[in-house]
């Protein structure tokens, strides 16, 4: 995360870096947490699309920094495409989670053990298009789940990161055929302003008679056609016709809102004074430099002024 | 409910034949007959997604949207009004479709990189066809039928690679590497040799189909590329982007190999998204379509757009061609265009003349007066063409020419007594067709300010005005209406002399009208009730209407104003459409754009601003550029359309944030509404409605804010209030009378508590005292509430309370008057509403303190929305949350304490209905007298409720699916059922 004046009067922003954490996100985990105590006791824990980390290190922090008793035997993994910096404690995969690898990779440093816990802050590549943009954020929660499913073990808890739109519904009745609770949660640090919440599925209870099995020839939605059978009639698999269009199940998650009134607003402008703001350019340089994006050559043409609005 | 009217992102545009356009407008489909320019049908294909691309072959179409599909016949699709009966679903989203060459099956790409093979007639799936491993989400595809055997699939990953792979026998040819980020658009050419794709990096490469070589890389685009076309015989190609414009690239055969060369760029849609393009290679005309709704047409045809006629001229061409000898260093001073050709003087006196119809140009005479310094004005009024040459030594020349370019006599030579200098001569022409006004300016400010009205046929002065020099005048443009001319000056100024009265107070003084300096143009538009419009530029890019009275002294009020985009503003007029044009100058592009549509006409490489010109109407609807570039005289003929410049022309390019109706129908017509969006794309647009049709027509789009609106809002039938981020408000004033339509002017901005505002002004509410003053109550993002008063009188806002909720950032504020006093109501991120009391001395006198009555939680998170019924004895409060629910808080008053205090309120009853959305509740209404209530949320249901008495829970009376996304603001035309619902786009529905 880089700085901006704007980030710089954001107090999660101010928080986050005077904590250490390489993200303000940090702070969502944490809030979602003081409501649900999925953190407690914890094993072994699995955190997707993890960079750059910020999760993982609340992770680590919880389970390790804060352990009371034993910690010997406990793991965190971390995956991403993207690499990441190490974090004390955290196991770093950088590898794609639809991946059939990825999950043995994960087993295999579990000791074949199955996870408490796992989550996903991962948001994909926004278009513009709200339909797509919604429809790839679920394939996305979908693809942390369909790893989920054969990674947690029974009881277990899974968070993800998710858009409130026009189908978040349909994702809701998905999860409750997998989790005995499924709640929609929004932390004070995540702002008002945004679609951002974050859906909490407690309690892992998959259908007995279905196991899933990771295959990169399968799609995410062919993966779960066999859980979500009862729900969702588009059972292609020996029909030979496409089906008419019907309105999908749609279930209302509760929703929960995360984080003491006393805690900082993430919509609210806060006054610094100028010794704060001093503070702030010194000391608060990034901790994770920015990233390199897809389009950095772009922008330096553009800055060089050789891409222009006419020829 | 009924949804009448829908604009809002278009996602794909096809031509299909005799000459029609298939353009996708959210679920339904737009068809258009685009050389008559006439919409010929609408019809619904899904019931709730959106079209996201048409495929065609002969009279079969294959039209999907997500996981959408329809496979339906010409005659079923023009045949009625919605076929979403046939609607089919596809396990996965379709990134594209084709035809097989047989035209019988379609193959159907999904984003799981698999195609579905599926029978057009019977919509079996014949086949599931995909590549090993290979099944990765895809934000885009496509497939190339190039014959029966050769089916290339063309998947972009998200991991910047782009596998292509035969369908028919399920191998992959290559995985071109090359792009960083998504794939955003893959396509192949109609020969089969290209691939051309684009990514995240913003570059459009160019692949080798046959070895998986990349050929070209090009750069451009300032933001992503959601679209690529192929198209004539494979020679160009198409681009659209995030970043407004579509661009044309010729595939070139260099001694580098094959190249992508830019070729041609147009700025086609609104901020931000172009999605959709087609090319109808026939007749050469490419369609876009984007998130702000327009459909957009392009006449590739570059020789009929412009330029054909393109023709420059250097002093030895003209040299030889008169066969006379210039002095050394002899250029063009001054030229004037008329529809026979164009009179030229040079610096050595010489007056030439070149003529359209045979090419040529001829020495008319030599004048030794006109030698370094002279300036060339051109009239044509009635059948006359005159040119009045004009020096610094007081001389004038008048030369009138027949339509045919025949000088008629030797001219007119005049000499203007009294002024030390002329620096500066300029001339008009009013309705009297027989008299030509001449103003003759001198640098000296004790000359007199003088004007001539000169016979149109004769040439002769027929009188002569006087007048004291105006201070700091600086004469710059003219014109003329009745006895008045005005003129316009640098310093932003207008002045109007009286031919009546060359008096003193004969001049009228308009100062700093805006604040740009030159005015560059002054237009009578037109009259109504003794007021007089007229349109004044400024060349610093600001434009004004100013509506004069001449009766009982002269008077003026300012009733439009307005920034153009961006450059130097020369001059603005209505064209037939009754659309306002403007033209000047942009870094070395001279522009024409259509302000009231909003799209640029046409831009041209002149060099830029700093150069002799003139632009001059010619014929129907065209122009001639004629400037001076390297010494050269270069003459530009400006083509009417060819096509029509757009079919629809489309709304905000990004989500509208607010919407308010003017309470009372318009002047002009009374089946219309004037309404106000403010849209995250910084801009307020000025709109009507019609309630008939529900048909919604844009007149301005105002671009003072320069952060993303929050709210808009009618505060009374011709005031109306916007604030945004950094602390604006702007309160504005619609003036609705005049018959070319509404205008908007910006009477005051609030002033801002810092030298640099960062704070969000979140709402505000108005209560009218006396005399068109009222109290306004702001609330800000840093937990502050301010009130002001304003003074209509002096038009001035003075903070009267300045307090603070807590820490966290208000979302909504109302004033609220119950019985004998005024109350504040908030309510904030938190999850409450406060209402506090307005103190005041007594009841006439302003707010000094606001007392907190009450604090109630009625929310988990943020309260987004809230409507307000008073009754006796209740104050009931609707508000919408982020939680999903509605809630419904009844408040008692309580009666005062004792003698002297001030009566309170307390939380009688309230419901919390949970859950009634699946998303965010972003707005609530009530309607029909209080009875109804209207609320939307992010999910894109809009529902009604039943608010008749106070009886609670709410009963939900109807909900109805909306195709806006983002669904976040509404309004309702009180007693006329009439609901505008905003978000990405906008709809009218009826109640």
């Amino acid at each position: 995360m880089g700085k901006s004046s704007k980030d710089k009067r954001d107090l999660y922003y101010r928080k986050a870096k005077e904590l250490g954490y390489r993200a303000r996100s940090a702070f969502k985990l944490l809030q979602l947490n003081e409501e649900f105590h999925f953190l407690d006791d914890l094993e072994r824990v699995v955190d997707l699309c993890a960079a750059p980390g910020s999760w993982s290190q609340v992770l680590s922090r919880k389970m390790f920094d804060e352990a009371e008793g034993d910690v010997q035997g406990k793991k965190i993994v971390a995956v991403d495409l993207q690499p990441m910096s190490p974090i004390d404690n955290v196991t770093t995969f950088q590898a794609d989670i639809t991946h059939p690898k990825t999950l043995s990779r994960i087993l295999e440093l579990f000791g074949n053990e199955k996870a408490d816990f796992v989550c996903s802050d991962g948001a994909p590549d926004v278009t513009g298009l709200h339909d797509l943009d919604e429809y790839v954020q679920q394939q996305l929660i979908m693809s942390a789940l369909q790893l989920t499913t054969c990674v947690l073990k029974p009881h277990g808890n899974f968070v993800a990161k998710i858009f409130r739109g026009r189908d978040i519904d349909m994702l809701y009745s998905q999860l409750g055929y997998l989790f005995k609770s499924v709640v929609c949660a929004k932390p004070r640090s995540s702002r008002g302003t945004s679609l951002e919440a974050f859906i909490v599925c407690l309690d892992y209870q998959p259908p007995a008679n279905w196991s899933p099995k990771l295959d990169n020839n399968v799609s995410v939605e062919e993966f779960f056609h066999d859980c979500f059978v009862g729900i969702n009639k588009l059972s292609l698999g020996d029909d030979s016709q496409l089906p008419e269009w019907h309105e999908s199940v749609r279930t209302v998650a509760p929703f929960i809102s995360c984080g003491g009134l006393d805690s900082f607003d993430s919509d609210a402008t806060y006054h610094l004074d100028e010794g704060d703001m001093a503070k702030i350019e010194k000391s608060l340089d990034p901790v994770q430099s920015p990233t390199n994006p897809p389009y950095k050559r772009a922008l330096e043409l553009k800055r060089s002024g050789k891409l222009s609005s006419c020829v | 409910m009924k949804d009448t009217f829908h604009v809002g992102p278009s996602l794909a545009v096809k031509f299909v034949a005799g000459d029609q356009l298939l353009c996708a407008v959210g679920p339904f489909l737009h068809i258009y007959n685009v050389t008559k320019n006439r919409l010929i049908h609408k019809v619904r294909i899904f019931k709730r997604n959106k079209v996201h691309g048409i495929a065609v072959s002969e009279d079969k179409l294959a039209i999907y949207g997500g996981k959408s599909v329809s496979l339906v016949s010409w005659e079923q699709l023009t045949g009625a009004n919605d076929v979403s009966n046939l609607e089919h679903l596809s396990p996965e989203w379709i990134v594209s479709t084709e035809f097989d060459v047989t035209g019988q099956n379609v193959f159907l790409l999904t984003c799981y990189n698999m195609v579905l093979v599926v029978d057009f007639a019977s919509g079996d799936v014949l086949q599931r066809n995909s590549l090993p491993n290979e099944r990765s989400i895809l934000y885009s595809g496509s497939i190339k039928v190039l014959d029966r055997d050769h089916v290339l699939v063309n998947a972009g990953t998200v991991m910047g690679g782009i596998i292509v792979w035969d369908l028919h026998t399920g191998t992959q040819l290559w995985n071109l590497l090359g792009h960083e980020g998504s794939i955003f658009y893959v396509t192949v050419s109609d020969n089969g040799k290209y691939v051309a794709s684009c990514s995240d990096d913003r570059s459009i490469r160019l692949w080798d189909t046959f070895t998986g070589k990349e050929l070209s890389l090009a750069w451009g685009h300032t933001a992503r590329i959601w679209n690529l076309k192929f198209f004539d015989n494979d020679t160009k190609l198409i681009s659209v982007s995030e970043d407004c414009t579509c661009r044309i690239w010729s595939v070139e055969h260099t001694a580098e190999g094959i190249e992508l060369i830019a070729a041609d760029t147009f700025e086609v849609h609104l901020t931000k998204n172009v999605w959709g393009v087609d090319v109808n290679e026939e007749k050469m005309i490419a369609a876009t379509s984007g998130n702000d709704g327009r459909i957009k047409l392009i006449d590739l045809k570059q020789t009929t757009r412009m330029a054909d006629e393109m023709e420059q001229f250097d002093i030895k061409a003209i040299e030889i061609h008169c066969n006379v000898r210039f002095a050394a260093g002899e250029i063009i001073k001054g030229f004037h265009c008329f529809e026979f050709g164009i009179v030229a003087l040079t610096s050595g006196g010489h007056v030439l003349r070149y003529t359209f119809a045979d090419k040529s140009w001829v020495l008319l005479f030599t004048d030794q007066r006109f030698l370094s310094y002279s300036i060339t004005n051109g009239v044509t009024v009635a059948s006359h063409n005159v040119v009045i040459f004009s020096n610094n030594n007081c001389d004038l020349l008048l030369v009138k020419f027949t339509d045919r370019g025949k000088i008629v006599d030797q001219g007119k030579a005049l000499k203007v007594t009294g002024l030390a200098k002329t620096t500066n001569v300029m001339c008009t022409t009013g309705d009297k067709a027989e008299v030509i006004y001449v103003t003759v300016e001198s640098p000296n400010p004790r000359d007199n300010f003088v004007i001539l009205a000169i016979d149109s046929s004769t040439l002769e002065v027929i009188d002569r005005f006087n007048y004291g020099k105006p201070d700091s005048f600086v004469s710059s443009c003219v014109t003329v209406l009745d006895h008045y001319i005005l003129v316009g000056s640098r310093f932003s100024t207008v002045a109007i002399f009286d031919l009546f009265n060359c008096a003193k107070n004969g001049v009228y003084r308009i100062d700093d009208l805006n604040i740009g300096d030159t005015t560059t143009s002054i237009e009578h538009v037109e009259t109504k009730q003794c007021r007089h419009l007229f349109s004044v530029t400024n060349r610093d890019g600001y434009y004004s209407f100013l509506a004069i009275k001449f009766d009982n002294g002269i008077s003026h009020e300012v009733i439009h104003s307005n920034k153009t985009v961006k450059g130097f503003l020369e001059r603005a007029f209505y064209n037939d459409e009754g659309d306002y044009v403007t033209y000047g100058f942009k870094s070395r592009l001279f522009y024409m754009y259509n302000e009231s549509k909003c799209y640029e006409i046409m831009h041209h490489m002149c060099g830029g601003a700093h150069r002799q010109w003139g632009l001059y109407p010619v014929g129907v609807k065209e122009y001639i550029l004629v400037y001076i570039k390297a010494s050269q005289l270069h003459v530009l003929r400006i083509h009417k359309p060819r096509v029509p410049e757009f079919l629809t022309a489309g709304l905000h390019g990004r989500e509208i944030r607010d919407l308010s109706i003017c309470p009372r129908a318009r002047a002009t017509n009374e089946n219309e509404y004037l309404f106000v969006t403010g849209s995250e794309d910084t801009s307020i647009k000025l709109n009507t409605v019609d309630k008939l049709t529900g048909e919604v027509t844009t007149f301005w789009t105002e671009r003072r804010h320069i952060s993303g609106l929050q709210r808009t809002r009618f505060i009374s039938d011709d005031l109306l209030i916007s604030c945004s981020a950094l602390e604006e408000l702007f309160l504005w004033r619609v003036d609705d009378t005049f018959a070319r339509g509404p205008y908007i002017h910006m009477l005051q901005s609030l002033p801002v508590a810092t030298l640099n505002p960062d704070l969000r002004i979140m709402d505000f509410d108005v209560k009218f005292t006396a005399s068109g003053s009222f109290i306004l109550a702001t609330v800000y993002s840093d937990s502050s509430i301010k009130m002001w008063h304003y003074d209509n009188e002096s038009n001035n806002f003075n903070v009267c309370v300045e307090t603070r909720y807590k820490t966290c950032c208000i979302l909504n504020t109302r004033l609220i008057q119950f019985r004998d006093h005024l109350f504040l109501l908030i309510t904030a991120t938190d999850g409450h509403a406060v209402i506090y009391r307005v103190e005041q001395d007594n009841d006439d006198a302003l707010p000094n303190g606001l007392a907190p009555v009450v604090s109630q939680r009625i929310h988990q998170s943020g309260v987004k929305a809230v409507d307000v019924k008073v009754t006796e004895s209740t104050l009931t409060l609707y508000t919408g949350g982020d939680d999903n629910g509605v809630c419904v808080s009844v408040f008692q008053s309580v009666p005062a304490p004792a003698a002297g205090g001030f009566p309170g309120f307390e939380l009688s009853r309230s419901e919390f209905a949970h859950s009634i959305a699946s998303a965010t509740v972003t707005s609530c209404q009530l309607f029909d007298k209080g009875s109804k209530l209207l609320t939307t949320s992010i999910d894109q249901i809009v529902r009604v409720w039943d608010a008749s008495d106070d009886e609670l829970p709410l009963k939900l009376i109807e909900s109805q699916y909306t195709t806006i996304a983002d669904t976040g603001c509404c309004d309702v035309v009180q007693g006329d059922s009439i609901v505008l619902i905003g978000g990405v786009g906008l709809s009218t529905w009826n109640m």
